[in-house]
């Protein structure tokens, strides 16, 4: 469904959602600390509610076994800011975080040895969506909105399927996702999604200036990307997991009814439930090609 | 006929027209930056946050790097418009210019950003004042005033109350919208149309504008002004305020604000407080320009009839200026327009895009979705209304016949396109029209060829 069309108020108003990656795992080993990566994240949004009155940011706190809402300008900010603005954003943001952490905890069972600590990126990226047809479907004037991710963990392959649907829906609904890996390898998912998306994928170097960097490259609102020459992507990573083990291949089978991927030959494609022709000779099988082509 | 703008001279122009001191003195208040930095361009505010951490100067090269090709005239729109608030300082040096962001402003902003600006007042606390209006009460009130005031302001009968402006502001407000001859009512002038046809904050600005300039004939200082107005955007609509923070000058400004329908006064038993309204806390929203917002009231039929669901005077009357109302119900003016009243309407000025962008700012939320809001036969139909009147272009000349021969009329001819004046001629017949302007060289030309 195309989403409505969004009348800007000025060209520069924006709804930015921003996932913040909470995974114990991964700040436990990180070389920054997560209070000073928190404390550069807080003046960046305050940054963006400075910029036009009509501006608006939600957090979404991407954990280890569960998302959640951490913050929404929309509802906190009605009340007064006697204080002045940043107190009352940090407090709120704060004790919501503590209060989701310790849940998130709380949900952890005994995981099978060998599972990538990978956070629960597909859930929050969902929840993103979520409010953005909400805001879509209120009827009302409202800004373009944007997704940013702030993830540090690695891919967990077994969330492949469930990220690349959320991708094609933010595609198709117009929404770029804007994404910043702060951990050690590269990943190809956020890759993957600021690509197709037609958002900015940044791996920034010095992790004591990330407010610089998202200043300079996340705060540029929509309308000006146009003319600011931002980031492009160098090489991306297309790599798809099978559907059945969740492994990352390079090639593999594909069904040709679904364009499901599997790594070794089935007899019945699990997605759809096509039975597949006989096994042919491993010279002679012609290995299908390695990518998934992108649904429109 | 003449073509005259309004021009809606830009508040922040007002702004960086003060003297530098008194500039800086401004910068030190948070919330004055907040505001200066939202009334920025697009461009220009990402420049000052991204040059926000670095101490050392740039060059204007690597900034112009930042920009692809397309955008270079919004660069340097933005680069002028930040020198001209001096937020950008400019240190010019042997081989190339860099750029600085001015200290206090740079202070401000980083302080801003980090810790959050603290209002010089609070809210009063509930227990002392009596029952607050609500939003919509609020809301009607501010509505109230102004429109009330606008009546006033272009001296329809229809006003109920005469707000408390001394005639003599009122006449300085006036300046520019009204001519008065003798024993007629006062007529309203061409930027007078064009100021009523204008969006709501563009007015308000332009009357604050007004108020401030004049103020300072008055011996109050307009960088204060200014402060009080900037700072009075951030209040929360809604929250009373005690009346007691105010300085002096703030007090007086405060009862002329009251009447704008900016804010609105209430007194306790023992104290009395303002309640900022909607109009003042968008106020730093309606600083950059920015395109209207507010809710449409007007349905533009195929068949040129115009229904605006409205039960204001000032509507009725904004309406009346171009089309001919019909009926007037409680709640809906029926109104039809015509060739009659547009050329009405063009003969007092009004021109044919600002008709037609009125009725697109204005369009009912109904119709607002639909791409054409305004039906195109009826904006077509309005814009050649308006060519008619210019259909006819006419220009004094003369008719210059029976040359007595081909060389006279060759030399006549380049002696008219020499001094532009030649507007045709046939030379099969011998004919010329040429402009009157130059009658009388061409005379003195013709009889010097005689000799």
């Amino acid at each position: 469904m195309a989403s409505a069309p969004s009348k800007l108020y000025a060209d520069d108003v924006s709804l930015v959602v921003v996932l913040l990656d909470t995974n114990l795992f991964f700040w436990s080993s990180s070389s920054v600390s997560f209070s000073q990566f928190l404390s550069q994240v807080l003046a960046f949004l305050n940054a963006i509610l400075t910029l036009n009155q009509l501006n608006q940011v939600v957090v979404i706190a991407t954990g280890y076994n569960s998302c959640d809402y951490i913050f929404d300008s929309a509802l906190d900010l009605n009340r007064g800011i006697e204080n002045g603005r940043m107190p009352a954003m940090s407090s709120s943001l704060l004790q919501k975080l503590e209060k989701f952490l310790i849940k998130d905890e709380q949900l952890s069972k005994e995981e099978p040895e060998g599972r990538i600590k990978s956070s629960l990126f597909s859930g929050s990226l969902s929840m993103s969506l979520c409010y953005m047809q909400r805001v879509f479907r209120s009827g009302a004037l409202h800004p373009h909105p944007r997704i940013l991710c702030l993830q540090g963990s690695p891919d967990g392959p077994e969330q492949y399927v469930a990220i690349m649907n959320a991708i094609f829906s933010a595609q198709r609904s117009k929404v770029p996702i804007d994404s910043c890996y702060i951990g050690a390898q590269n990943s190809a998912f956020l890759q993957q999604a600021s690509y197709i998306t037609g958002g900015v994928h940044h791996k920034p170097q010095n992790l004591d200036g990330l407010f610089q960097y998202l200043m300079t490259i996340f705060a540029t609102d929509l309308h000006s990307r146009s003319f600011i020459h931002l980031p492009k992507s160098v090489g991306v990573d297309f790599r798809a997991s099978c559907f059945c083990h969740k492994n990352t291949i390079d090639m593999g089978y594909i069904c040709s009814v679904c364009l499901s991927i599997f790594c070794k030959h089935q007899k019945k494609c699990s997605t759809c439930g096509s039975v597949f022709g006989q096994a042919q000779s491993e010279v002679a099988s012609a290995s299908d090609k390695k990518r998934k082509t992108p649904e429109t | 006929m003449p073509q005259v703008k309004i021009i809606a001279k830009n508040f922040m122009d007002m702004v960086a027209s003060l003297p530098a001191i008194k500039l800086d003195m401004l910068y030190r208040n948070q919330f004055i930056c907040e505001a200066i930095l939202r009334s920025l361009p697009p461009l220009a505010k990402k420049y000052v946050l991204q040059m926000l951490y670095i101490d050392d100067p740039i060059t204007s090269k690597s900034l112009q790097e930042w920009v692809i090709a397309d955008g270079s005239s919004k660069h340097k729109v933005s680069i002028d418009r930040l020198i001209q608030l001096r937020v950008f300082e400019v240190i010019d040096r042997k081989k190339e210019t860099t750029y600085k962001l001015n200290p206090t402003f740079q202070t401000s902003l980083r302080k801003h950003l980090i810790y959050g600006g603290i209002l010089p007042r609070e809210p009063m606390p509930p227990n002392v004042i009596a029952r607050l209006p609500t939003s919509e009460e609020l809301d009607a009130y501010a509505l109230e005033q102004w429109e009330c005031f606008l009546l006033q302001l272009i001296s329809s009968g229809q006003a109920e109350k005469s707000s408390s402006f001394s005639s003599s502001m009122m006449r300085i407000f006036q300046r520019g919208f009204l001519r008065q001859r003798e024993k007629e009512a006062p007529r309203l002038t061409e930027s007078g149309f064009q100021f009523l046809l204008m969006d709501t904050s563009a007015q308000l600005w332009y009357v604050i504008r007004e108020y401030i300039s004049n103020s300072e004939e008055q011996g109050v200082d307009q960088a204060d002004l200014i402060a009080f107005l900037l700072e009075l955007s951030f209040h929360t609509t809604g929250e009373a305020y005690n009346l007691d923070t105010l300085t002096d000058y703030q007090t007086a400004m405060i009862k002329d604000l009251a009447d704008l329908g900016l804010v609105k006064l209430q007194k306790g038993r023992k104290e009395s407080w303002f309640i900022p309204t909607k109009l003042a806390t968008n106020l730093s929203v309606s600083l950059a320009d920015t395109t209207s917002r507010k809710q449409g009231f007007v349905v533009v039929e195929t068949n040129f009839r115009m229904y605006a669901y409205s039960s204001s005077k000032l509507h009725c009357e904004i309406l009346r200026l171009f089309s001919r109302v019909e009926y007037q119900l409680p709640n809906l003016i029926v109104a039809a327009i015509t060739k009659e009243s547009l050329y009405n309407a063009f003969e007092n000025g009004i021109t044919a895009d600002q008709i037609v962008t009125f009725l697109q700012q204005n369009a009912h939320p109904r119709v607002a979705e639909k791409v054409p809001s305004v039906p195109e036969n009826v904006t077509d139909q309005i814009r050649l209304w308006e060519t008619d009147l210019h259909r006819v272009e006419m220009t004094p000349a003369h008719h210059y016949d029976e040359f007595p021969s081909r060389d006279v009329f060759e030399a006549a001819s380049d002696f008219a396109r020499m001094h532009s004046g030649l507007l045709w001629e046939d030379a099969n017949k011998m004919r010329m029209v040429v402009r009157a302007e130059i009658h009388m060289l061409m005379r003195e030309h013709l009889r010097s060829q005689n000799k």
